[in-house]
């Protein structure tokens, strides 16, 4: 497949990162020195021009590309980008990125003729209250219109040992509708066979039903099954995404914000939001309106290193669970080793979304885990596939597992005797070495 | 060159006042001009009842003539801005009182024989206060008695309001001049894109509903439920209702009538008590929701029900009235002292002290935003409750920062604090009209307590009318020495004017460029 990608920052860079191996890249930015940067690592075409030119785009040979990524930093660049690939190469498919949510809206309305359009503002928002929401997950995925859910759940090295935890899994108890589909114990990853249990310390990816998902919190998370008071540090773009989807939620929600007149704007937007005019690295402050009793505090700021401190700070007032939004992709690991509990990267998480998009066709969805181990698949069964009509417990499939099957408008959870049927989504969890095979045996 | 632009600019300009007071004075002659013809009516019922025509002729003349002779001499190309808005609304409030005091004066009436006395009836009315200076009404010419009437309708909606919607062409920035008689301390929402038709659906609403009342009334009359309620007397009583003025024809108001009109004027006046953009969204574009679900309205309606409430709890517990009789009672004084009218069916002033503190209470309640009632405004008491909500909040929680929201959408700072402003003012006024009566009624030896003194006033800038002790319902302000009444007179203009535009004349940097 030939991919143009448009925009050479960091979510093109990890776009280029995770498609270059198996496509033809061609990569158009202004800065010649990322483009350099980019072609010294990677085998792809560079050609430094504005991407929202008709000319440069035809120079990089858009004519033939199969797939057009517009993911620059500027979202009316990436509109005309998207635009003009639309007339210029009508048979590829157009991916833009956005960070105004109303670009989004637009295109659902289906007033902006491209074939995706991702926010990185609402994907992370999404992201962090998906983590907010479920305690102890660390990243979950929906697939099916919500209708099944993937989550990394750390188990608490403390947890209780009992029905579900330290038990062989064929006698463990493990909430309905759910399937362990991996467990993974400090670098080594363990296919859940049957004589295999999951342990305090381990790492579970759980697929599921929603419904699933939140027992699974219960029993890992212990006694606290949803979290409803959160504290928002920085009132960006972001910080105002992540609000609105958690009062969505029906969480109590307080910003803190240090500008002025941008407290007072996300004040008047978000009336079911307690807004402050405060700074989250004031001690004093954090002590005053008692937000060590919050149960998470999510820090939007626009700097790591403020981030890191006033998360720092939160921990030592008592808030259990921290999330940072991070802009630099090394902070991430940074942030995690000093003790905050989830660090987020809204660029992985829009190049993740894109990459998701970019492969297979039928491909809806898929999510990268564990670096590039792992991907979750979402592929609609072929009615000449070798695996139709035969019993899940007779499937030759190793190294991967057929976590739900979305049939007509309802998700099966499959057991040994459910069977594939042609026109079935399956929602499969696969070794990224294997994700080849799958999608040709399906 | 830019500094010589500049001096040239500066040197062109008219005078040395940053207010062009030749542009505003004419608009207000042009208003004056117009007025004259508001005297036709009274001369059509002195002509249908053979009484002296000529004082209405020739107050109209006067009022004509100085009208343009004013304007002609005032005339010229400027046009009247934001500021000079405050200056036109504050002298027509001021002059067109003066003319329309005119009749009482000619008409060889010894009780308003006194200019002062006049001028005082003429302000009562236009600003719909329904304050009087005369002892016996009914002794008075049919004629000038509906002239007393009718300019309480034509002060009631507002008589700048009118002249945007009735006159030809009129150049101005209306939205301002609007803005200051329809007053409320949000900005006032349109009905359609211009003024001026805002202007005339408005008077529209104000007529259907006066006609509407009048009807209500006269079918009263006629069909024999109260004989006492006279074609007249519906006409009359619909000026001052719909009006919220309060006058009557009657010496003892509305307790001349029978239970079934007091109940008919009680239901219109709490009507035109409402927000008149939100009843015309009601009546005319059928949303009933705009009045339903806005937050002064509702507020508008408990505060009626309460003051109703804690009426007849009195009456009842003093053994005054029972029955059907105490509710009536206690409702249409709760109703009409609450929206500013000063309709009463019977003398309040000789019941509890409690109840007489109620309706003191009352009097600072007033009407809703854009009604034709007076005093401080049920918008502006839910507002204060906000603000004052959010500093003690804020006293605890320093960093917060709480918007104040008024049917959802959030209030501008600006407005609330002129709603502080506002409320301060009010009250120090009030305090230096009822301090300035007291005085000066010891100076002229009149009998006064201090109760009523503070009533008195409270009565006269909440634009109600009636008060307490000789000022009561039945009684009349004629005691008040010359002065007072000239103080009580200055309270209904600033009170009618909701004080800021006439407070910013007394800025200097109004004045200044």
């Amino acid at each position: 497949m030939r991919i143009l990608v448009i925009g050479a920052g960091q979510v093109g860079t990890t776009i280029v990162e995770a498609l270059h191996e198996e496509h033809s890249i061609a990569v158009v930015d202004t800065d010649p020195d990322r483009l350099s940067a980019l072609s010294y690592r990677y085998d792809v075409m560079t050609l430094e021009g504005n991407g929202a030119s008709r000319r440069t785009l035809r120079e990089a040979g858009i004519a033939d590309c199969d797939l057009v990524i517009a993911c620059t930093s500027r979202d009316e660049v990436n509109i005309v980008a998207g635009i003009l690939a639309e007339r210029l190469a009508p048979s590829a498919r157009t991916i833009i990125r956005t960070r105004n949510v109303e670009y989004l809206e637009i295109w659902h309305e289906r007033q902006l003729d491209v074939d995706f359009v991702i926010s990185s503002e609402l994907e992370t928002a999404n992201a962090i209250a998906r983590i907010i929401g479920l305690p102890a997950a660390r990243q979950t995925d929906v697939f099916a219109d919500g209708q099944v859910i993937m989550v990394e759940f750390d188990v608490p090295p403390d947890a209780p040992v009992g029905e579900t935890i330290g038990r062989k899994l064929r006698d463990a108890v493990i909430p309905a509708n759910s399937k362990v589909a991996s467990v993974i114990r400090g670098d080594r990853m363990i296919v859940p066979r049957g004589d295999e249990s999951v342990e305090p310390g381990d790492r579970v990816i759980v697929i599921g039903s929603p419904q699933a998902a939140r027992d699974w919190g219960r029993i890992l998370g212990g006694e606290r099954s949803r979290t409803d008071d959160v504290v928002v540090f920085g009132a960006g773009d972001t910080g105002v995404a992540v609000a609105r989807v958690l009062l969505d939620q029906g969480a109590r929600v307080r910003i803190v914000e240090p500008d002025e007149e941008r407290a007072r704007e996300v004040a008047e937007e978000l009336p079911g939001a307690r807004v402050f005019n405060a700074t989250g690295l004031d001690a004093d402050f954090i002590e005053r309106e008692r937000i060590g009793s919050a149960e998470a505090a999510i820090f939007t700021m626009r700097s790591d290193e403020r981030n890191l401190y006033a998360a720092t700070l939160a921990k030592l007032h008592g808030v259990r669970f921290t999330v940072a939004v991070v802009a630099e992709p090394a902070s991430v690991a940074v942030l995690e080793r000093a003790g905050v509990d989830v660090a987020v990267n809204p660029r992985m998480v829009t190049a993740e979304e894109i990459v998701r998009f970019a492969h297979d066709p039928r491909i809806r969805q898929l999510a990268m885990l564990e670096g590039d181990r792992f991907e979750i698949l979402d592929i609609v069964v072929r009615a000449d596939s070798e695996l139709v009509g035969i019993p899940f417990r007779e499937l030759p499939m190793t190294g991967s597992l057929i976590g739900a099957i979305v049939r007509g408008d309802s998700a099966i959870f499959p057991h040994g005797d459910d069977r594939l049927a042609p026109g079935d989504r399956a929602i499969i969890f696969a070794e990224a070495a294997r994700v080849h095979q799958v999608e040709q045996a399906l | 060159m830019i500094a010589r632009v500049a001096l040239t600019r500066r040197a062109i300009r008219p005078g040395r006042l940053g207010v062009d007071a030749a542009a505003a004075l004419h608009l207000v002659a042009t208003f004056v001009g117009y007025l004259s013809g508001a005297f036709l009516l009274p001369a059509a019922v002195a002509l249908g009842y053979g009484e002296p025509v000529w004082p209405f002729l020739a107050a109209g003349g006067i009022t004509l003539v100085t009208g343009v002779a004013v304007g002609r001499l005032t005339g010229g190309r400027q046009r009247v801005g934001l500021r000079e808005g405050f200056l036109v609304v504050s002298l027509t409030w001021l002059l067109v009182p003066a003319f329309g005091a005119i009749p009482y004066l000619l008409a060889d009436e010894a009780q308003l024989s006194n200019p002062i006395d006049a001028y005082f009836e003429s302000m009562s009315g236009f600003t719909a206060t329904g304050a009087t200076a005369l002892i016996d009404i009914e002794a008075l010419d049919r004629s000038l008695v509906m002239w007393r009437q009718f300019s309480q309708w034509l002060g009631g909606m507002g008589i700048v309001v009118l002249a945007i919607a009735i006159l030809p062409r009129l150049r101005v920035g209306g939205r301002q001049l609007l803005q200051s008689e329809l007053a409320g301390p949000t900005e006032m929402e349109r009905l359609t894109t211009t003024i001026r038709e805002t202007a005339r659906r408005l008077w529209f609403l104000y007529v259907g509903l006066t006609a509407l009342m009048i009807l209500v009334l006269a079918i009263i009359g006629w069909s024999g439920l109260d004989g006492a309620m006279t074609p007249f007397d519906a006409v009359a009583h619909a000026f001052s209702g719909i009006a919220i003025g309060g006058f009557s024809p009657r010496n003892d108001s509305i307790a001349a009538f029978g239970a079934a009109t007091q109940w008919a004027i009680v239901v219109f006046i709490a009507i035109a008590g409402v927000n008149f953009l939100r009843l015309y969204r009601l009546f005319v574009q059928r949303q009933p929701g705009a009045v339903t679900r806005d937050e002064e309205f509702r507020l508008y309606l408990a505060l009626l029900a309460a003051g109703s409430g804690l009426m007849l709890l009195e009456l009842v517990a003093g053994g005054f009235f029972a029955g059907e009789e105490a509710v009536r009672h206690a409702v249409v004084q709760a109703v009409s002292i609450m929206t500013t009218t000063g309709f009463a069916s019977a003398d309040y002033t000789e019941w509890s002290a409690l109840a007489g503190m109620t309706l003191l209470v009352l009097m600072f309640v007033g009407a809703s935003a854009g009604s034709t009632g007076g005093s401080i405004k049920v918008v502006r008491h839910l507002l204060m409750m906000r603000i004052t909500r959010r500093e003690l909040e804020q006293t605890v929680h320093r960093e917060a920062v709480v918007p104040i929201r008024l049917n959802g959408v959030v209030v501008d700072e600006r407005a609330l604090r002129s709603v502080i402003t506002f409320i301060a003012l009010y009250l120090l006024i009030l305090a230096i009209g009822a301090v300035g009566l007291v005085v000066d009624a010891r100076r002229a030896a009149v009998e006064i307590a201090s109760f009523d003194a503070i009533g008195a006033a409270a009565a006269c800038l909440g634009n109600v009318g009636p008060a307490f002790g000789f000022a009561g319902p039945f009684g009349s302000y004629e005691p008040f020495s010359d002065l007072s009444t000239g103080i009580l007179a200055g309270l209904m203009w600033l009170g009618r004017l909701e004080i800021i535009p006439v407070a910013v004349l007394l800025t200097r940097g109004y004045w200044r460029r």
